[in-house]
Order: C-alpha cells, then sequence, then structure tokens
C-alpha cells in the first residue's frame, strides 16, 4: 500500500461528517471498548456516535471481508477507521483498500481529542458493565478487584446442559459447573419453582448480593443429536442469566464470547474441579423480580394489548411451521399474533444475535432489526421461543440495552402446543 | 495421488500466499469453479448441520472408493468444500480415515476461520468421516 493515500481526519471534520449518507466511521477497538469500557482510562468510554464496531481481532480471519459485507460497509463508502494505536488503524486502512475500499481515512485523535471533549458526541450501551470481557475476567481472578466492580464475592458458573464433560474438559480457572437443570424443570422446560431455586442457588454459593459472571462453552451443536442443547453451552449461560436475574441476584454478568473469547486470548483452562461452597441464605424472596417471567395466560393477554409485543425469538423454518426446531416436540407452526424476531438456524444457533466469534452483536445492529419487526424499547417486549433459551438470550440483549419493559415468556412454543391452542404456518400475511 | 501427496501439494499452493485476503481470493476462486450440485440434490437429506450458510453433501461409494459431491450458497464455504473434496474424493473408506487432515492446521485455515465458519468445516469433516466409517 502506498500510505500516501491514506489521509487522516480532523476531529471537527470527523464531526461534521457524523450521520452523513455513505460515510461509515469504524471502530476498531475491542466490543468491550465499543460496548462502554473505558480500557485505556480515557475520559468518557463507548464509541463515537454512529460508529460500527469492527474489532482489529477480526482481521486475522480469511473471512474478514464477508464479516465487513454483513455489516452493510460497502466498497462506495468513505470509512473512517478510528483505534486505540496508530498501527492498528493503519493496518486496517491497508486491509480495506486491498478488498477494493478507495476512499478510506483514518483518525488519530479518538483517544486525546475525541473522549476528553464533552462536545464531541459519544454513545454507550447502557449496561455495558455487564457484559465482560476475558481480560476483565481474568484480571478479577488474579486480583480480586477490577473496574466496575464494588464487591467482595463473586462465583464464576461454567453453565452446561447434561453435559458436565463440557467442564470436565476445561473450564476457567476457579468456575463452578452448572447445569441448566438446577434452575429448570427438565419436564416443563420453565423455570424452577421458587424453593427450588433457593436451594440451588444457595448450593452454588450464590446470594443476593453475589457478583456472577457466566459463561459455556459452544461445541457445535447438531439438530440431530439426541441432545443438542448439550453442546450449546454459551446458550445455556443466557438462560441461566435470566432465572438469576429473575431470582433476584443483583449482579449478574455475561462474558462475551463464551469460553470461545478466553480461549481466543490464549488463557489458561482449569480441569481441576472447583466444588461450590454453599451460602447460608439467598438473602431475598424469589423471585424478587417476578415481571421479567410471563406464563400462559398472560401471554394471550400480551397478543391481544397493541402496546405489547410477545417475540418470537426461532428460527424462520420453524416460524413458518416447516420444523418444530426440537426432536421432542411434535407440533410445527407459531403463535398467531407473535412478532418475529429470527434467531438464526435452527433451535441451538443465535447467528442473528452474535458475532461470528460468539460475541453479542453490535448492540445498534440488533436494536435496528427489532425496529424493523415492531418491537421497540417504549413497547412491553416479551420474548419466547421453544423452551426459552434463545428467548433468554433476547431478553438480556434487551436487559443490557436498559429497555425497562422486558420479560421472557417462559413456556414458549412448547407449552402453547402442548395445550392445543390455535397456532398457525405458512408466511404471514 | 494419495491423500497426503494432495494435502502436501495445497500447503505447497497456500505457502505462496501473502495474507489472508489472499487466502480468501483463493478459497473464493476455487468455490467457483466447484461443479454444482444438481438442484434435486439440495434438500433436508443432503443439507450439512452446523453450517452458518446452507451446504449440502452428497457421498456414494464405487468399487470402494468414496465419490463425493457438495454444494453450498456461500462462495467461501463452497471453496472449502472444494479444498476438502480435492484431499478425500475418489480415495477409499480406510485412507480417509487413517490419514489425518492436517492441511487444515498448516494451511492456517483452523485458525484463521472465525469461529462460526470453522465449525461448518468441522462439521463437514465429520460428516465425511461418519459415511467413511459406514462404508468400512
Amino acid at each position: 500500500m502506498g500510505q500516501v493515500r491514506v489521509k487522516s481526519i480532523s476531529s471537527d471534520d470527523l464531526m461534521k461528517r457524523i450521520g452523513s449518507e455513505n460515510t461509515k466511521v469504524i471502530d476498531i477497538r475491542p466490543v468491550e471498548a465499543y460496548n462502554g469500557w473505558a480500557l485505556e482510562n480515557e475520559k468518557r468510554g463507548g464509541h463515537i456516535k454512529s460508529a460500527k464496531s469492527l474489532p482489529f481481532k477480526w482481521s486475522k480471519y480469511i473471512d474478514w471481508i464477508e464479516i465487513v459485507r454483513s455489516k452493510n460497509i460497502k466498497p462506495e463508502d468513505t470509512l473512517i477507521i478510528y483505534g486505540y494505536d496508530t498501527d492498528s488503524i493503519m493496518k486496517i486502512a491497508e486491509q480495506f483498500y486491498k478488498t477494493g475500499f478507495n476512499n478510506v481515512l483514518v483518525y488519530k485523535g479518538y483517544k486525546n481529542e475525541w473522549s476528553v471533549n464533552d462536545k464531541y458526541p459519544m454513545e454507550k450501551m447502557e449496561r455495558y458493565t455487564q457484559l465482560v470481557s476475558p481480560k476483565w475476567l481474568k484480571g478479577l481472578l488474579e486480583n480480586g478487584t477490577a473496574s466496575n466492580y464494588d464487591n467482595n464475592k463473586f462465583v464464576i458458573c461454567h453453565a452446561h446442559y447434561q453435559n458436565k464433560k463440557a467442564y470436565d474438559d476445561g473450564h476457567i480457572p476457579g468456575a463452578i459447573s452448572v447445569d441448566t437443570n438446577s434452575l429448570e424443570n427438565p419436564e416443563t422446560w420453565n423455570r424452577r419453582s421458587p424453593e427450588e431455586l433457593k436451594l440451588a442457588l444457595e448450593n452454588y454459593g450464590i446470594t443476593h448480593g453475589t457478583t456472577v459472571i457466566l459463561y459455556g462453552r459452544f461445541s457445535y451443536p447438531n439438530n440431530n443429536d439426541p441432545f443438542p442443547g448439550s453442546s450449546a453451552g454459551h446458550l445455556g449461560a443466557m438462560r441461566c442469566a435470566f432465572i438469576m436475574l429473575y431470582a433476584g441476584v443483583k449482579d449478574v454478568r455475561l462474558l462475551n464470547g463464551g469460553l470461545q473469547s478466553w480461549l481466543d486470548e490464549g488463557y489458561n483452562i482449569s480441569t481441576e474441579e472447583t466444588i461450590p461452597k454453599a451460602a447460608k441464605e439467598f438473602g431475598v424472596t424469589i423471585p424478587l423480580n417476578p415481571y421479567f417471567a410471563v406464563d400462559l395466560e398472560e401471554a394471550q393477554k400480551i397478543l391481544k394489548d397493541k402496546n405489547r409485543n410477545l417475540v418470537c425469538v426461532r428460527s424462520r423454518d420453524e416460524f413458518i411451521g416447516k420444523v418444530s426446531g426440537y426432536n421432542y416436540i411434535e407440533k410445527k407452526g407459531r403463535i398467531p399474533g407473535a412478532v418475529f424476531a429470527d434467531c438464526g438456524s435452527d433451535a441451538y444457533h443465535m447467528e442473528n444475535y452474535r458475532n461470528l466469534d460468539h460475541t453479542a452483536k453490535e448492540y445498534h445492529e440488533i436494536e435496528k432489526q427489532w425496529a424493523e419487526a415492531g418491537i421497540t424499547r417504549n413497547k412491553f417486549n416479551a420474548f419466547y421461543c421453544g423452551t426459552g433459551w434463545r428467548g433468554s438470550e433476547a431478553f438480556f440483549n434487551a436487559w443490557l440495552l436498559g429497555w425497562p419493559k422486558i420479560a421472557v415468556y417462559d413456556g414458549g412454543w412448547f407449552e402453547w402446543s402442548n395445550n392445543n391452542l390455535p397456532f398457525e404456518t405458512g408466511e404471514p400475511e | 495421488m494419495t491423500i497426503n501427496e494432495i494435502q502436501n501439494k495445497i500447503i505447497e499452493e497456500f505457502s505462496d500466499l501473502n495474507d489472508g485476503f489472499d487466502k480468501y481470493q483463493y478459497i473464493v476462486n476455487l468455490g467457483k469453479s466447484l461443479e454444482p450440485l444438481k438442484e434435486k440434490y439440495k434438500t433436508e437429506e443432503y443439507l450439512i448441520n452446523g453450517c452458518q450458510s446452507n451446504a449440502w453433501l452428497k457421498t456414494e461409494i464405487l468399487d470402494n472408493k468414496i465419490f463425493f459431491s457438495a454444494d453450498s450458497d456461500s462462495l467461501i464455504i463452497k471453496g472449502i468444500i472444494s479444498l476438502l473434496l480435492r484431499v478425500v474424493n475418489n480415495q477409499s473408506p480406510a485412507d480417509i480415515l487413517n490419514n489425518e487432515l492436517y492441511f487444515i492446521e498448516r494451511t492456517g485455515l483452523s485458525s484463521n476461520l472465525s469461529p462460526a465458519r470453522g465449525n461448518g468445516l468441522f462439521t463437514m469433516i465429520n460428516q465425511i468421516r461418519t459415511f467413511a466409517e459406514n462404508c468400512y
């Protein structure tokens, strides 16, 4: 690349270009920085207003250009690249040139000019502190302290569904094994009773005041396996996160990207089991946040209310009734009146909510795809799927966004279809 | 050519490629030259599960040699399929099962594909090995 082609842009010129058509501001810092963490002690965390997240880490992927395309970044756009360090900014600019982007500008003033000056607009995800990076978690493990952590007790949970092997094969040092069956009933697949949840959480050493960090191992779920959920550990972690929030754990956090992101950093895993030290008393009455869960009767009322959405977080093939999605659900179809928020390929994948490395998709992109379906912050949204895992991941995303009126319809298609209620198939009108 | 001779040839070809984008273009070009699978085989029966994009794999055995044909609606997946089939097509079940597919690591494919696409690649390999096992 001839470096002469790369022009720098000033803070004020960048400010003028924000929001202009065909200009894309590209943030190459880690996703956590984009979401709100001040990773290099910059004055304000978050990202330049309207910027898109394209972390430098992804540039090593052979299929990087496909990620670029999936973010609607086009060769005819003018790109403005920014990050923490000039070397990385220039490398990404070079990569864009090589792949046919000719209008590339670089912005080097993010840390010293933009983030320190309140006149320059920034955005961040409301609950960014609840989506943590491997680096943050490693620091907490090693030092017992970390930024945005004001507590003296934490529990790391490696979530899985009946797959202790996923934990035994290697987990984050100090993490305990959490089987989703301990928190949800394996007959109804709904959250367990308050008494059962109290006992399970206390046995895990978790109280109302504990900081809980959840993650799982994604190990290639195959819909033809007898128990595909066993390989969708990070989705199981989302389910546990929802149930813990419902129960009343005050500080629930998720390791962004699950075990994959820990491994991507090159951090060690352990095969030594950590036995939880039981807590004496959870500390508050479970459920502290009952409104986070909605059951069948309420779901039926939501369908009649124009200010409330029952949001179907299933795949298109499930939504149109081509497949049920599960080897233990016979009926195929959808709840009439449900709003569709496509999860991705099947009941054990969440491609429309995750990046290719399993980190959470850029939150603006999730908001945009939801808005197109009529799922917006000002409405009440109850997310559901087959039995609650994918609904929980969508719920968790909405919770991170700080949406005030959200819930999981716990029974989902499993409960609805078992009650012989009306259903629809085919493409909706 | 034996499986390992083909693998070594692929590794050599990759060593001439400078960076990730060159590898990407090489793989995509391979995908463009992959003979398309007949539409009648692009069904649920031949679908490769766990692949980010739709991909189909058809297998048959003739005179103790396995013949694969495959397709995808993604060019990069087609390219990866093309590489994989170059190694395993027209080989015996025993040869497929007894040889490690080391070209995937040595070409950097395993570490330089995004995890979701890597998932698809390993699913395909598992499916090929399962078919070979069933023929063995």
